[in-house]
C-alpha cells in the first residue's frame, strides 16, 4: 500500500471527512510531511471506492459549495488494520535489529 | 472579475483535463478542496498545482479504477495494455528504420512505402488495444464485443495467412513477426476469453446499469439548467 493511501485511510478511521479535511489531517498525521494536492487525493479517493474500502457518507453544502464526506467501509477498517499490523511488526523489528547490533536504539 | 473568480476559472479549465463523468461527479467537490487551499490574493494555480490536475485528469482517462473484486476484467485489461507493447515497439523500430533509409538516402520508393505503412500499422494496433483497455475496463459491453469479433477475425487472417504460405513461409511474413503476431493473437484470445467469463458478466451488467442512471441523472440535471449551459459555467 502507497503511503498516501495509508495517511489517507488513517484520516478516516475515527469518523468522516470531507477532501479538504483529508489533506490537513494528513499533513498533520504526516508531522507536516505529506501535503496532498487536490488531483492525486481524487484519483487515489477514486481507487479506494472502486475497490470498496471508502464510501461517500452525506453531503452538505457550506458556503455555496459542495463537501461531500467520505467514511471507511468495513473492508477498509480490515484493510488498514491489517497495513498497520504489518508497518508495525516491520518497525519493531528493524528497532531490534538495530538494538542488537549496536546496542543504540531506545 | 475579483482574484478568487479569476483563479476559479482557471481550476476549471484545468479541470477539463478529467472525464466527463468524472467531472459530472466530482468537479464540484474537487474545486471546493482547491479554493479552500488557496492564498490569499492568488490569481493562478500555479504550475505544481496545474501538473498535479492534468495528471490526474490524464491517469483517469488512460487507466480507469476496475474494481478489484471485478478480478478477471482486471485481468484482461492489464492484457491488453501488455498487448499494446508489440505493436508499439513495432512503431518506433519502423519510425527508426525509416529516419534512417531518409538519412542515408539510398533507399527505393517502394521500401519507404513499406516502411510507412507499417508505422502506421503500429500505431492503429496499439491505439485500439488501449481503447479496448479502456472501455472494456469501464463496462462497456459494446467494447466486449467488440473485443471478442476482432480476435475472431485476426484468428481468420492469421489461419488464412499460415494456409496459403504452409510452414515455413507464412505469406509474406518473416519468422520473428509471424511470432510476434501468434503472441498478440494469444494475449487477445486470452483477454477476450476472461471478458465472457460469468464474473466479468456481471460486471459489464452492473456498469451498464450504473451508466444508465447516470445518464438519466444528468438528462434530469440537464432540463433544469439554462438551455446549452456547459458544466463550466454551472455549478
Amino acid at each position: 500500500m502507497q503511503e498516501a493511501t495509508f495517511l489517507i485511510l488513517t484520516a478516516l478511521a475515527d469518523g468522516s471527512q470531507h477532501g479538504y479535511g483529508i489533506i490537513t489531517d494528513v499533513q498533520e498525521i504526516s508531522g507536516g510531511r505529506v501535503r496532498l494536492r487536490a488531483g492525486t487525493l481524487y484519483t487515489a479517493l477514486d481507487r479506494l471506492r472502486a475497490d470498496g474500502l471508502i464510501g461517500v457518507d452525506r453531503e452538505e453544502v457550506v458556503d455555496g459549495r459542495l463537501r461531500r464526506y467520505y467514511r471507511l467501509t468495513p473492508a477498509g477498517t480490515g484493510r488498514l488494520a491489517a497495513e498497520a499490523a504489518r508497518l508495525q511488526a516491520h518497525a519493531a523489528a528493524g528497532l531490534r535489529r538495530l538494538n542488537v547490533a549496536g546496542g543504540m536504539a531506545t | 472579475m475579483t482574484d478568487q473568480e479569476h483563479l476559479e476559472r482557471a481550476y476549471r479549465r484545468r479541470l477539463a483535463w478529467y472525464p466527463r463523468a468524472f467531472r459530472d461527479e466530482h468537479g464540484p467537490e474537487i474545486l471546493a478542496v482547491l479554493m479552500a487551499g488557496a492564498r490569499d490574493g492568488q490569481r493562478r494555480p500555479g504550475l505544481a498545482g496545474s501538473a498535479d490536475l492534468i495528471r490526474g485528469g490524464l491517469w483517469l482517462r488512460l487507466v480507469p479504477s476496475v474494481p478489484r473484486s471485478a478480478r478477471t476484467v482486471r485481468a484482461a485489461v492489464w492484457l491488453m495494455r501488455a498487448g499494446a507493447v508489440i505493436p508499439a515497439v513495432s512503431l518506433v523500430l519502423s519510425l527508426v528504420t525509416l529516419a534512417a533509409m531518409i538519412s542515408a538516402g539510398s533507399a527505393g520508393q517502394q521500401d519507404v512505402a513499406q516502411a510507412i505503412l507499417r508505422a502506421i500499422g503500429g500505431l492503429v494496433v496499439t491505439a485500439l488495444w488501449l481503447w479496448m483497455a479502456r472501455a472494456n475496463g469501464q463496462g462497456r459491453n459494446g467494447a466486449r464485443i467488440f473485443s471478442a469479433v476482432l480476435s475472431g477475425v485476426v484468428t481468420l487472417a492469421l489461419a488464412t495467412a499460415v494456409g496459403l504460405g504452409g510452414p515455413g513461409h507464412v505469406a509474406g511474413m518473416t519468422v520473428p513477426s509471424l511470432i510476434l503476431s501468434v503472441l498478440n493473437w494469444l494475449i487477445g484470445l486470452a483477454a477476450a476469453g476472461l471478458l465472457w467469463l460469468p464474473a466479468s458478466t456481471a460486471f459489464f451488467r452492473s456498469q451498464g446499469l450504473e451508466q444508465a442512471q447516470h445518464q438519466a441523472q444528468m438528462a434530469a440535471r440537464a432540463r433544469f439548467d439554462r438551455p446549452g449551459a456547459r458544466w463550466v459555467r454551472q455549478v
